[in-house]
């Protein structure tokens, strides 16, 4: 599990294009969105959707799902676990 | 975010007076609305709109007009501007214009291609009617509008592609219009969204245009670059009072570049396209909002 939350911590840095954020400032619980957190927005979003497809070919179809899964790297990594594809 | 920034995304009056026109435009001539719009309509718009300002700057700091040719053009920019939506409920109502395509060549190219592709438009112009107009047969076209707008007007247009490959993916709040994006795109669809006005995400890229720098949003540039698909810009212009002229134009970017700069070639390709067109019909530009940064 540490691994992959350091996999998607870095897979994110990259897509999400966040230069000042180190993956040992990245914290693992903190929101994703939102002000007290790392301040992503919608167009992260799809980011994100389209890094777990290509990355570990998840799918995701429900935006009720997404918001769940996408509180935090820890709730990413979660689910990447539970359903990848590879 | 300044009032001017602020647009709710709907066309303007109600449902009742939406249906009344449309009625109306089954039989009386469009130009009766051109002239009635012009006479009565626009002075009064002119006076209570900040578009009219807004306007104003653009005709006499971005185009290069003097003062009294830019009051003239932004008032002549409103009356055509009415022009346009007239056109649109006449489309409704079972109008037919003259339409001449530029470049459907490169339209039909990436129609026959497995993989989806993003198609751009801008505030210029009437894109709607590409809608009603280009004939796509083997792909389905997802366009992205406003959850806002009036009922009379997606009534209409769920009734204008109810037998055409047109689908309209709706903004909302619950961000299910993301999710939707994603998979046309990854079903080998096209995702058409308009890429010149900063909603949603705020995240924005600089570009030289018309002189000064303005502020195009980032997510049309992210979206298409994320797969690193095809793009191109689809510009609609009045060309008559009867007739519109329509400009496919491929957007080039270097696909083995970084995400960064793919973004910025891309990017930088719209806001020259755009120009040159804007530069070409400037009395369509309708996008009425405080676009340049120092203006």
């Amino acid at each position: 599990m540490e691994q992959l939350i350091n996999d998607l911590k870095l897979q994110i840095k990259e897509a999400l294009n966040l230069e000042e954020l180190t993956v040992e400032d990245f914290d693992e619980n903190a929101p994703l969105f939102g002000e007290d957190g790392i301040g992503l927005d919608s167009i992260d979003i799809l980011e994100l959707i389209v890094l777990l497809e290509k990355q570990y070919g998840i799918r995701l179809s429900n935006p009720k799902e997404g918001k769940a899964i996408f509180q935090s790297v820890k709730t990413i990594a979660e689910y990447v676990q539970a359903n990848r594809k590879k | 975010m300044s009032d001017e920034q602020k647009w709710a995304g709907t066309t303007y009056g109600n449902d009742w007076m939406h249906r009344w026109l449309i009625r109306m435009l089954r039989y009386v001539d469009t130009r009766v609305f051109y002239l009635f719009v012009a006479v009565f309509v626009i002075p009064v718009c002119l006076f209570l709109n900040p578009s009219s300002g807004i306007c104003y700057r653009y005709f006499h700091r971005r185009i290069g007009y003097g003062r009294l040719k830019s009051s003239w053009m932004t008032y002549v920019n409103h009356c055509l501007f009415g022009q346009v939506v007239i056109d649109k409920f006449a489309m409704y109502a079972g109008k037919k214009f003259d339409i001449e395509i530029e470049n459907f060549d490169a339209l039909l190219r990436l129609v026959t291609k497995k993989e989806g592709f993003v198609q751009m438009s801008a505030h210029v112009g009437n894109y709607e009617i590409a809608g009603y107009t280009l004939p796509i047969q083997n792909k389905r076209l997802n366009a992205l509008v406003f959850a806002g707008e009036k009922a009379s007007v997606m009534r209409n247009r769920d009734r204008m592609f109810a037998d055409t490959n047109i689908h309209m993916i709706a903004i909302r709040q619950d961000m299910s219009h993301l999710f939707e994006i994603e998979r046309a795109l990854a079903d080998g669809d096209i995702v058409s969204m308009p890429a010149d006005r900063i909603f949603g995400s705020q995240k924005f890229i600089e570009h030289d245009f018309l002189g000064a720098k303005a502020r195009f949003p980032l997510g049309p540039f992210s979206v298409a670059t994320m797969r690193e698909l095809d793009v191109l810009t689809v510009n609609v212009m009045k060309t008559s009072l009867r007739s519109y002229k329509i400009y496919v134009t491929p957007l080039h970017y270097d696909k083995t570049a970084t995400r960064k700069e793919q973004i910025r070639q891309l990017s930088l390709s719209y806001a020259s396209e755009l120009e040159k067109r804007v530069r070409q019909y400037p009395t369509q530009w309708y996008n009425y909002f405080e676009f340049w940064k120092n203006d």
